[in-house]
């Protein structure tokens, strides 16, 4: 059960007493090889994570209009490591229930390490630097799909990708990727990369 | 207290012998003016001898009425009859006084055969019968003087014979809270109750004054302790005797049933579990032994399922008394409970949640002069819960207590009391890998140890033969990692005799207890004492009325002031899930969720009414965007201030009568003040009413019915239904069947179908908007059907 998703507080707290632990679960099978474009795409997941984090840290929530702001890079555990600057002018469609954002992210050796999951290609702990555009529309009701172009030109990323973990790094990688909905999908470093949120 | 203090006047003098003479230390037995006809119950059959134990007051009333055995539905006919007899008080020197005589009610079969179980024919025809050789109750020798009234803080009594009636309570006592007046429910079916506004981590559970971490299995399972230990449940939901202490919010105290004079026993089957009690005296009735216990094997049944659920529950009671001498008596109480819910894998048992807790009281009682009693105790236990990845936290505690009963006159009874107890908190939870809102709540309960010391007085004091007045204090003091408060909470009630029939009763009293979580589990108990003490502040004003024909009726009005609350429940506001339309906010950004955001997924619509934190504050899985863990972190050490008031009725015909029932009904109002905003709390509702009939068919067949209602939870605003503040009510049927075997005179069997929420309605707990409208999210039907045999001797 994922306590975050609630939004009628006393429930919460409900479900914090008598449903502790939900998602404990068997061990799945052992995971099947990975590939460069495997773990392109679990890299671009990451980068997609780490700019979602930054976001919602220095954006969300905030008066329309001109952005800029510093974050943290926050992992899942709460280790913190490099930072990022977000900066751009942001706004909304309350017609259709989006955010319209053309934004940069400005990550300097930024840390972050995805909490542990079944799903082998959702593991990663990466660091990242370089630059990286986000331009388009951020869905907040259903009613609105997002759709982002996001590109950098020179974006460095080291850690590892996959569960059990693989050593990945690119440095100084073009990125360009769109978001339509849940599908993200384009190229890092010249090679055709994608992941389904 | 009652069944404390007791003078032991033997053998009891004849009554109008006694009336001619009597010296002033000699005791004149009360003498009945009401008729003690026992019918005897329709279908059943063989023979029956049941004593009865009674505490008759000085007004002539009866307040406690206890068998030596169960042998149903003799006992409960019995039991039932015997609190609606009245009687010409005992009295001493001329002055009436409380005392405690034993009565034998003694059922034989009728003469004549009972009608054709076919016949049509209305009941007054079959009362037309000839009259069962149904009998007089014979007084027996024993007279305990007794000086105490039935508290006026105590609204609700319910006997074990009457709960066992009561569809929906599966026979438990316990159970039986639901119904009373005052109390609200968080969810039907869910044992965790706002009573009289205040929250249910406010409400403290009692059993033989020895205080009960928990009272049911599982949430929703049978309570912890064997119903047939358990003689009675009284409420007391505010301005209680100042025995009671260190809750706010309420007392609920169960009374064990007192020795049998005789060996019985209990047993149950059912689907899920089984239990069996058996008592026995020994040593020429010197002695007493008791052994209860209750097991679970859901596990095997979910195992024979291929579930990879685990389930497990057990109980135990154990309880032992020795007299010493006529006025010492030695006795030994221990009880406990396990429950665990687990899931298993290919290679381990991954525990989802667990709970325990063990008591082990040793009691010295000796009986003083008049009324008098001292009791001295050293309570020892254990509570655990436990979580998943070997969390765990763990209260180990060792207690004394000391009770005294000295009668200062013949019209005051002054009850000292006190209590010291140590609780050594051992918490294990791993917080590295807990989220930081996770663990910032994790934060709240530390290894340490507890101290809670109190002193206690009040006096029960007669004024003039109509006004009997409680004046009383009790004092207590906190300590927990080097920080310590200090309680003082006077106490006041009045009990004014109106006339026979009517009784004007009043409660004041003001209650303090340290920080509390959600709802009552083994060692969660928040540490450090941060923020300070809670305060609730209560009085309640009402009348007690005799209708006769085993009817009576209560009536109360009440209001509390609640001050510095932690009540994480009642101060977090409902938030719409969603944006209604019209309502996405235009002048701020939603968050990112990485991916496309579905139904019921989507942010609040806008800054809350009240946010602990600004939205876009990392949540426990870092998706941002603000969000309920955070929020509920928060709530868990915010403090609120609030109140209640309200109207409590309760209308009852003793449930073992051939036609009994009750009606009860609370209308109230509850409110938080909180952030300089004030609102309704978040489970206040209106009206709760609970309404049940139980009719003997005869030949031993006996149903019943309960409905349920309460009023919606309070909606946050709702752009598109502007006018609507409440979510949908709720409402609900219960079933019960029974039949019953009188094998022998003292064996019996019974076959028991129980049905909770027979209707499987659903109950709304929240709303859910998107641009094409807000629609009512419900949970459950929460349901429990029940088979089982229970059988006795």
């Amino acid at each position: 059960m994922n306590l975050e998703r609630h939004r009628t507080g006393p429930w919460v707290l409900l479900a914090l007493v008598v449903s502790s632990g939900c998602g404990a679960g068997p061990r799945p099978a052992p995971a099947p090889p990975c590939d460069q474009a495997c773990q392109d795409g679990v890299a671009l997941r990451g980068v997609r994570t780490a700019m979602k984090i930054a976001y919602n840290f220095a954006v969300a929530a905030q008066p329309v209009g001109a952005q800029d702001k510093m974050a943290p890079c926050v992992s899942f555990d709460g280790t913190r490591g490099g930072s990022v600057h977000v900066f751009g002018n942001a706004s909304v469609n309350a017609i259709q229930g989006a955010s319209i954002v053309a934004l940069s992210y400005d990550f300097e050796d930024c840390l972050y390490s995805a909490a542990p999951d079944a799903t082998a290609n959702q593991n990663f702990s990466l660091t990242m630097t370089g630059l990286v555009t986000e331009g388009g529309t951020l869905s907040v009701q259903p009613t609105a799909t997002t759709a982002l172009a996001i590109a950098s030109d020179s974006l460095s990323i080291s850690g590892t990708v996959y569960d059990p973990p693989l050593d990945y790094a690119v440095s100084g990688c073009a990125l360009s990727v769109i978001q339509n909905g849940n599908e993200v999908s384009g190229a890092l470093c010249g090679r055709k990369a994608g992941f389904t949120f | 207290m009652l069944g404390d203090a007791a003078l032991l006047v033997r053998p009891a003098l004849a009554q109008e012998a006694a009336k001619q003479d009597t010296p002033s230390s000699v005791t004149v037995p009360p003498r009945p003016i009401s008729d003690l006809d026992v019918p005897y119950p329709d279908g059943a059959s063989g023979a029956a001898s049941i004593v009865l134990t009674l505490v008759v007051e000085r007004d002539g009333t009866v307040s406690a009425v206890t068998p030596n055995l169960t042998s149903e539905p003799f006992t409960g006919l019995a039991v039932d009859a015997a609190r609606h007899w009245r009687f010409e008080p005992a009295t001493r020197a001329g002055a009436p006084v409380r005392v405690r005589i034993r009565m034998v009610v003694e059922f034989h079969p009728p003469a004549l055969p009972l009608p054709d179980e076919h016949s049509s024919e209305p009941s007054e025809s079959r009362s037309a019968q000839p009259k069962p050789a149904a009998h007089e109750p014979r007084r027996i020798r024993e007279i305990q003087v007794r000086g105490v009234k039935v508290e006026p803080s105590r609204t609700v009594t319910l006997s074990r014979a009457e709960v066992r009636q009561i569809p929906g309570t599966f026979g438990d006592p316990f159970r039986a809270i639901e119904i009373m007046p005052g109390v609200t429910p968080i969810i039907s079916g869910l044992p965790f109750f706002f009573i009289r506004g205040a929250p249910p981590g406010d409400v403290g559970y009692f059993l033989d004054g020895i205080r009960v971490p928990l009272l049911f299995h599982i949430g929703v399972g049978p309570s912890v302790i064997h119903p047939a230990l358990i003689d009675r449940v009284d409420l007391y939901p505010g301005g209680y005797p100042a025995r009671f202490g260190r809750f706010s919010g309420g007392i609920v105290s169960g009374e064990t049933a007192q020795p049998a004079s005789e060996l019985h026993g209990e047993y149950n089957l059912r689907l899920f579990d089984a239990g069996a009690l058996v008592e026995t005296p020994f040593d020429d009735h010197r002695g007493d032994v008791l052994l209860a216990v209750r097991y679970s094997y859901t596990a095997a049944l979910l195992s024979l399922l291929n579930s990879t659920t685990e389930l497990d529950y057990w109980d135990y009671q154990a309880r032992a008394s020795y007299q010493l001498s006529p006025r010492d008596t030695l006795g030994l109480f221990a009880f406990g409970s396990y429950d665990y819910l687990g899931e298993r894998t290919p290679t381990q048992t991954l525990t989802l949640f667990g709970t325990e807790f063990h008591r082990v009281d040793l009691r010295y009682d000796r009986e003083l002069s008049e009324d008098g009693k001292l009791r001295l105790a050293v309570t020892g236990g254990m509570d655990l819960s436990r979580l998943p990845d070997d969390r765990f936290v763990r209260d180990r505690l060792l207690g004394t207590r000391s009770e005294l009963n000295v009668r200062v006159s013949p019209d005051a009874l002054l009850r000292l009391g006190s209590d010291t107890q140590l609780d050594a908190y051992d918490v294990q939870f791993n917080t590295s890998n807990l989220s930081p809102a996770q663990a910032r709540a994790a934060g709240l309960f530390p290894t340490r140890t507890d101290l809670a010391s109190s002193v206690r007085a009040d006096l029960v004091l007669r004024l003039g033969d109509r006004l009997q007045i409680t004046p009383g204090v009790r004092l207590d003091y906190y300590s927990s990692q080097g920080n310590g408060a200090v309680g003082v909470d006077p106490r006041f009630a009045t009990r004014l005799v109106v006339t026979k029939r009517l009784n004007l009763l009043s409660t004041f009293g003001l209650a303090h207890q340290p920080p509390a979580f959600v709802v009552p589990l083994p060692g969660f108990q928040p540490g450090g004492l941060r923020g300070g003490l809670q305060l609730a502040v209560q009085q309640s004003a009402g009348l007690e009325y005799d209708l006769g024909e085993a009817t009576s009726v209560t009536a109360t009005v009440f209001h509390n002031g609640f001050f510095n609350m932690s009540d994480p429940l009642g101060s977090t506001q409902m938030t719409i899930a969603g944006c209604p339309p019209g309502s996405f906010p235009e002048d701020s950004l939603g968050g990112d969720r990485g991916g496309q955001p579905t139904s019921g997924r989507a942010r609040d619509c806008g800054k809350p009414p009240m946010s602990f934190l600004p939205l876009g504050t990392v949540g426990p899985d870092n998706s941002g965007g603000g969000g309920g863990g955070t929020r509920a972190a928060n709530a868990l050490a915010a403090r609120t201030n609030g109140s209640s008031y309200g109207l409590e009725l309760f209308l009852k015909r003793r449930l073992t009568s051939r036609l009994g029932g009750f009606v009860s009904y609370t209308l109230s109002r509850s409110v938080r003040t909180f952030d300089n905003q004030q609102f309704v709390a978040t489970f206040d509702r209106t009206h709760v009413a609970n309404a049940a009939l139980a009719y003997n068919l005869g030949r031993n067949w006996r149903a019943g019915t309960r409905v349920t209602f309460y009023t919606g939870l309070p909606k946050a605003a709702d752009p598109t239904d502007p006018r609507s503040t409440r979510l949908p009510p709720f409402f609900r049927v219960d079933l019960r069947l029974e039949k019953r075997w009188q094998l022998s005179r003292r064996v019996w069997l019974s076959f028991i179908a129980e049905w909770m929420n027979a209707t499987l309605s659903k109950e709304a707990i929240s709303t859910t908007c998107t641009l094409q409208g807000c629609q009512t999210q419900t949970i459950g039907p929460i349901t429990i059907p029940s088979l089982g045999i229970e059988g006795g001797f």
